[in-house]
């Protein structure tokens, strides 16, 4: 994919309309206000606090999801670009692995709820949103090109996946979706895991916002000044880790849970964010 | 698994090995060794099918280098309650042991713990532990993998203090690393993998967060999985429990915090619990867990669940 082609990409993707389901997953941020956590800090303090610990530890369980499922899609039909039904086949069989691993790593059923929705959302995304659409002038040459090819297969495989979910075969956890919708657009690995965890740190702005916690100035100072350095941080922290549950590449290094393996590094986010249903009154689904 | 002959003078440190059956209403241990530093004590208890062990370290505690290794195997029917028995409540696992010089060690070592459990039909493994207490500096890796049979039951603890306050310890320690597996029928149902550890270098402009601040107002935090027909009654009294909370919009965090999720969840069912506890002080979270897992004693008999919230 060409810098332009990406750059485009990049702009659909981190445009807060987009219809992904963020804007009611607040990720616990609002049960820690509820429960006196944001108090004892002026609220630029208290949001990024929260960010940074919210972030560190989505990226240390989340990042090696999206890694090990972009490396599965975006291997399809990278040999010659044609792409077998066995190896869509195959392909679901690996993001049904790592799905299951995702949720039985996810103890808490409310960011379980909110990862699945928000899931299940961007594929749909990208079947109804980003496909070509059946209209006279977007059909060219009677000969479909090898891009063409390939945009049917990863329509197919969104399709079958998809289908997969609804039959309850496999959850559609976010960071498997985000990976098979990033890599069926052809963004690179680095920007996916990137743009992931940029996402991650927006919506829990936005949700400041709307909770009333931050100014909407605060909140895009925040973005510009805090935002960026602790993505790239954690981006750069979890560069080396990976699932461990499907098949490592033959150069790839040897394989050690407590070193590359995804972990929860905040328990106190987990806590807040299984409360979240207790709450008495609240705005958000997580 | 695979047993091979013991050579002399080729003894594995710190491993062990429980086997536990049931015969008529006793329990009786088939096996129970273990090599230095890990030690295995057995008291003569009077429930029937509970048999108790305490897993001790010589010099109440473990330190960088340390490898411990147990494997226990729980026959159908029987249940094992495994305690420790550390002086002042807590599992210490220091950089070096106490007394020793620090270059006679590999101090810079991780000290690590890993126990693989497998229980038949029927079965039960109570794991209540006192708390993990990391020095400054020290790290520590803990790998525990339970497989059960259909009918099996389980409860484990999991919990972890912020050191020593006494000499101003507070999440002072350099890596404290805990993965739990559950797998139920060959199928796994948990995999809670918790990694505490300071953060490397700085994000940018912004100042390097703490592990302290991360974790604060709480000195304590807790896990307790629950699994199997013999903590139904558990978590009977957990689920009264949360559902009477209502949180409403508060000024300062609370000095006790805890959340219970299902392990599985379908449109039908929900299968097994997750407890997750925070505390300011170590001795709150204990009172509170000594109390919500209460109905065990008609499992395990009071006097044994006595012996482990002493």
């Amino acid at each position: 994919m060409d810098d332009d082609t990406e750059a485009f990409v990049l702009l659909l993707l981190a445009d807060s309309s987009l219809p992904t389901g963020s804007f009611v997953a607040s990720a616990g941020l609002e049960s820690y206000v509820a429960h006196g956590f944001a108090s004892s800090a002026p609220p630029l303090h208290s949001a990024t606090n929260f960010i940074r610990d919210s972030l560190a530890s989505y990226a240390r369980s989340a990042l090696p999801f999206v890694h090990d499922a972009h490396r599965v899609v975006a291997s399809l039909g990278s040999r010659n670009g044609t792409v077998h039904d066995s190896d869509i086949a195959q392909a679901i069989e690996h993001l049904r692995t790592l799905d299951d691993l995702y949720e039985s790593m996810t103890l808490n059923h409310v960011a379980r709820r909110a990862s699945k929705t928000q899931g299940v959302a961007l594929l749909t995304l990208y079947s109804k949103g980003f496909s070509k659409p059946s209209l006279s002038q977007f059909t060219t040459a009677q000969d479909s090109t090898q891009e063409e090819k390939h945009a049917a297969a990863m329509l197919k495989l969104v399709d079958r996946y998809k289908l997969a979910i609804r039959r309850e075969e496999t959850q559609g956890h976010l960071p498997t979706c985000w990976a098979v919708l990033t890599a069926a657009l052809g963004l690179s690995l680095e920007r996916s895991r990137f743009l992931h965890l940029f996402l991650h740190a927006r919506s829990l702005l936005s949700a400041s916002v709307r909770l009333n916690t931050l100014g909407p100035y605060a909140a895009q100072q925040l973005l510009l000044h805090a935002v960026r350095p602790l993505v790239q941080a954690e981006a750069n922290n979890c560069k080396a880790l990976r699932t461990g549950c499907i098949d490592p590449s033959p150069n790839d290094f040897n394989f050690d849970d407590t070193v590359h393996g995804p972990a929860v590094t905040w328990p106190l986010g987990e806590i807040l964010a299984a409360r979240h249903d207790l709450q008495h009154s609240r705005i958000f689904n997580s | 698994m695979a047993s091979t002959a013991i050579t002399v003078g080729k003894i594995d440190a710190g491993v062990g090995r429980i086997v536990l059956r049931l015969h008529g209403s006793s329990a009786v241990f088939s096996e129970l060794s273990s090599t230095y530093p890990l030690k295995l004590l057995s008291p003569r208890i009077e429930q029937d099918g509970v048999a108790v062990v305490y897993n001790m370290s010589y010099g109440g505690g473990l330190v960088g280098g340390d490898r411990i290794q147990l494997s226990v195997d729980i026959g159908s029917g029987a249940s094992l309650v495994v305690l420790t028995q550390a002086s002042r409540g807590s599992t210490k696992v220091f950089k070096t042991r106490p007394g020793a010089r620090a270059s006679t060690r590999n101090a810079s070592e991780i000290t690590e713990q890993r126990m693989t459990v497998s229980v038949a039909d029927g079965g039960a493994i109570f794991l209540l532990p006192d708390p993990v207490t990391c020095f400054r500096a020290a790290s520590y890796n803990q790998l525990q993998a339970f497989h059960l049979a259909r009918g099996a039951s389980a409860v484990l603890l999991d919990w972890v203090t912020a050191g020593r306050k006494s000499l101003g310890e507070e999440w002072s320690f350099a890596r404290y690393y805990s993965l739990n597996e559950v797998v139920v029928e060959g199928k796994r149902v948990a995999r809670d993998v918790m990694c505490l550890e300071e953060q490397g270098e700085n994000a940018g402009p912004l100042e390097r967060r703490t592990l302290c601040e991360r974790l604060a107002p709480y000195s304590c935090y807790a896990t307790v999985i629950l699994w199997g027909p013999l903590v139904d009654g558990v978590v009977t009294d957990l689920e009264a429990a949360y559902r009477d909370i209502t949180v409403f919009r508060r000024n300062a965090p609370p000095s006790l915090l805890w959340s219970l999720s299902p392990l599985v969840e379908s449109s039908s069912s929900r299968q097994g619990r997750i407890v997750r506890v925070a505390g300011k002080e170590t001795e709150q979270v204990k009172h509170w867990l000594a109390d919500a897992l209460r109905a065990l004693e008609e499992v395990i008999g009071t006097d044994v669940y006595r012996k482990a919230f002493v």
